[in-house]
């Protein structure tokens, strides 16, 4: 049997631990940098999911969406050369699908195209998006003033615009937009509405610059007639897939195959996911090779630290230490050490990400945190088994007449 | 009384082929239950070298060490690790104190390689405190304590597990004459109340001190 029992051994490596108490902060120092970064990282990616998670959620889910070209590849990711597909759908393709879905709430078109949007001696670049009334019913735009343009204005094709909140600041300032004019290529439009602030897409085009029109009205105006996607509200969640399969049919006595997609939020969701969990491992591994500098760190100073204290090993080894007790006192202080490191790690990493918190979604996770407190608990084994070894083979006799 | 540890025809060689060297030669010595026995002899004769291998923490190249009627050259690392902890007590003429460890902590250091309870530790330890006439210096680190001071503690931690046979290497080497005469009584004191002293000096008017006196030259027994 071990004498002492771990418990007492681990009280006692702490106690040697401590009593140098600079060093013991140098020494964690590498391990509380990388397990910093590796909260870090991790709360920032998995912010991200959660955030962009629920912009989704908050633009309805029931939907199937259609849109001109390619834009998934086969691995599940976004294919680059899709997006800039000169294909379209017209206002038949509409018509039929309304005619041929079963439990469908509405078919709802739209069109863009890039413009450039002036009131005054303001000119602001926009994306003009030509759509329906349903766009704003099913894709649940809540509107800070005014309202959406109507069934009628839509009929008459009556030169009305709905505007995203920040393209709305930017043209107005401090002027109430509604009925003021805004010029969009060679027309005057009337404001009729402004939408409540969506928030960012992260660095891409922000629904708050965006414009809407009737979808005549900016067939009327715009060089662009094509309709470049296609929203479908379904009624039911369950039906999404069997819709989805529809909509493709129907698609496919028009185009070939690889003219359009057809999906459903949760491709895109899965497929951001997918991205955003690569980016974090990548990330995360990256800043997981500090940790392994931190363990070559320790292990530098354990092994330091027995040659020091060769004198206390040798004694005691002579009052009675097994050679295993000597190797357990050496390894726990190295797992310490690591340990002690990667708490404060974690400790700065949460406030750290709490912090961030103020600019940008991140938060801490608990399996973060047990990652980072298990491979602390690693790095200080395996980085501490050679210089414990060395520790419990040293005779007593050579200890004590070291100089 | 009856004999508590001999040594039959120890013989030590450090180095090999050519640069062996005979620390012992062929010795034999008996020393019984609650002697005070001094070994001394000039520097570099193999007072050392015999007390290490007394104490177990060497082995003879050839010959036996008989401890309690046990011959320990037949014992593995562990088993010769318990022997020390049990039956044998060290005091060094470097004291070997932890630093920046208490008084205290450093007596009951060998209790934490023992079978006695821990919540006995803390009252052994002021006890053997007690014993040394330091217990008011219980909580000061070895650089807060004198030589003499330090090698009290020493002591005290020798004799916490209450060893039979207390191993003392030139234990007043490093100790003015009046601590050092100051520690020789104190073992004197020990050895009155039952425990055996083995004392390695080369002063020998402290030698005389002991009942038995062994001198030992190059590596032998001279008388
Ligand atoms: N590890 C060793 N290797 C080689 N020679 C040693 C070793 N230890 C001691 N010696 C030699 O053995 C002799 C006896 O040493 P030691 O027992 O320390 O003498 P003392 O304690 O009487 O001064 C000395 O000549 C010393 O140089
Ligand atoms: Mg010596």
């Amino acid at each position: 049997m071990l004498k002492p029992n771990p418990r007492e051994l681990l009280k006692s490596s702490f106690k040697s631990i401590f009593k140098n108490k600079t060093r013991t902060l140098l020494t964690s120092l590498g391990i509380i940098i990388g397990v910093t970064s590796v909260i870090l990282l991790i709360s920032i990616g998995n912010g991200l999911k959660s955030f962009i998670n629920d912009q989704f959620e908050s633009l309805g889910s029931n939907f199937v969406i259609i849109t001109a070209g390619k834009i998934f590849n086969e691995e599940g990711g976004f294919n680059n050369e899709g997006a800039y597909t000169t294909f379209s759908f017209n206002k038949k393709d509409v018509t039929t699908l309304k005619r041929k879905l079963k439990n469908i709430n509405a078919v709802i078109p739209a069109s863009q195209s890039t413009v450039k949007a002036k009131f005054q001696d303001t000119i602001k670049e926009s994306m003009l998006i030509a759509t329906t009334t349903d766009y704003a019913i099913y894709r649940k735009q809540k509107l800070k003033q005014g309202r959406w343009f109507n069934e009628s204005e839509q009929k008459k094709e009556s030169k009305v615009v709905v505007l995203g909140s920040k393209i709305a600041k930017n043209l107005f300032q401090n002027t109430y937009p509604i009925n003021k004019k805004v010029s969009i290529g060679s027309a005057n439009f009337k404001v009729v509405g402004v939408i409540e602030e969506v928030g960012g897409t992260l660095g891409g085009p922000s629904f708050d610059d965006y414009i809407y029109t009737p979808l005549e009205t900016g067939f009327n105006f715009m060089e662009n007639d094509g309709i470049q996607s296609i929203d479908i509200a379904v009624k039911n969640k369950e039906d999404i897939a069997l819709i989805k399969k529809e909509t493709e049919k129907i698609l496919l006595d028009s185009y070939d195959e690889d003219k359009f997609s057809v999906f459903d939020q949760n491709k895109i969701l899965s497929s951001i996911n997918t991205i955003l969990n690569t980016l974090t491992i990548a990330l995360t591994g990256i800043a997981a090779i500090s940790l392994v500098v931190g363990g070559i760190g320790i292990m530098n100073i354990m092994l330091v630290s027995v040659t020091e204290r060769t004198r206390e090993i040798g004694l005691r080894k002579a009052v009675g230490a097994y050679p295993r007790a000597i190797l357990l006192q050496f390894l726990f202080e190295a797992v310490i050490l690591s340990v002690f490191g990667g708490s404060i790690g974690i400790l700065l990493g949460s406030i750290g990400t709490i912090a961030l918190n103020n600019f940008f979604p991140a938060k801490v996770t608990i399996e973060s945190i047990l990652l980072a407190f298990g491979v602390c608990c690693a790095v200080g084994i395996i980085f501490g088994v050679a210089p414990a070894r060395r520790a419990s083979k040293l005779s007593p006799i050579d200890a004590l007449r070291y100089e | 009384m009856p004999t508590l540890l001999q040594l039959k025809n120890v013989t030590k060689t450090y180095g090999s082929q050519d640069t062996k060297f005979d620390a012992l030669k062929n010795i034999n010595l008996k020393i019984d239950s609650g002697e005070f026995v001094s070994i001394t002899g000039p520097s570099g004769s193999g007072k050392s070298t015999l007390m290490h291998i007394i104490g177990l923490l060497d082995n003879p190249t050839s010959g036996k060490v008989i401890l309690e009627n046990k011959n320990t050259s037949k014992l593995k690392e562990n088993q010769l690790a318990s022997l020390r902890n049990k039956s044998l007590g060290f005091v060094f003429q470097q004291f070997n104190l932890l630093s920046k460890t208490s008084s205290l902590d450093n007596t009951i250091l060998p209790l934490l390689y023992s079978d006695i309870p821990q919540k006995e530790h803390k009252k052994l330890g002021i006890k053997m405190l007690d014993k040394v006439k330091i217990k008011n210096k219980a909580s000061n680190t070895p650089a807060q304590l004198s030589g003499g001071e330090q090698q009290r503690v020493a002591i005290a931690r020798a004799l916490i597990n209450n060893p039979k046979i207390i191993l003392a290497d030139e234990p007043t080497g490093n100790l003015d004459s009046k601590s050092g005469k100051n520690i020789i009584k104190l073992l004197k004191r020990l050895n009155k109340e039952g425990k055996t002293i083995i004392l390695v000096t080369h002063d020998l008017s402290l030698a005389k001190l002991a009942n038995r006196m062994i001198t030992i030259k190059d590596g032998q027994i001279k008388c």
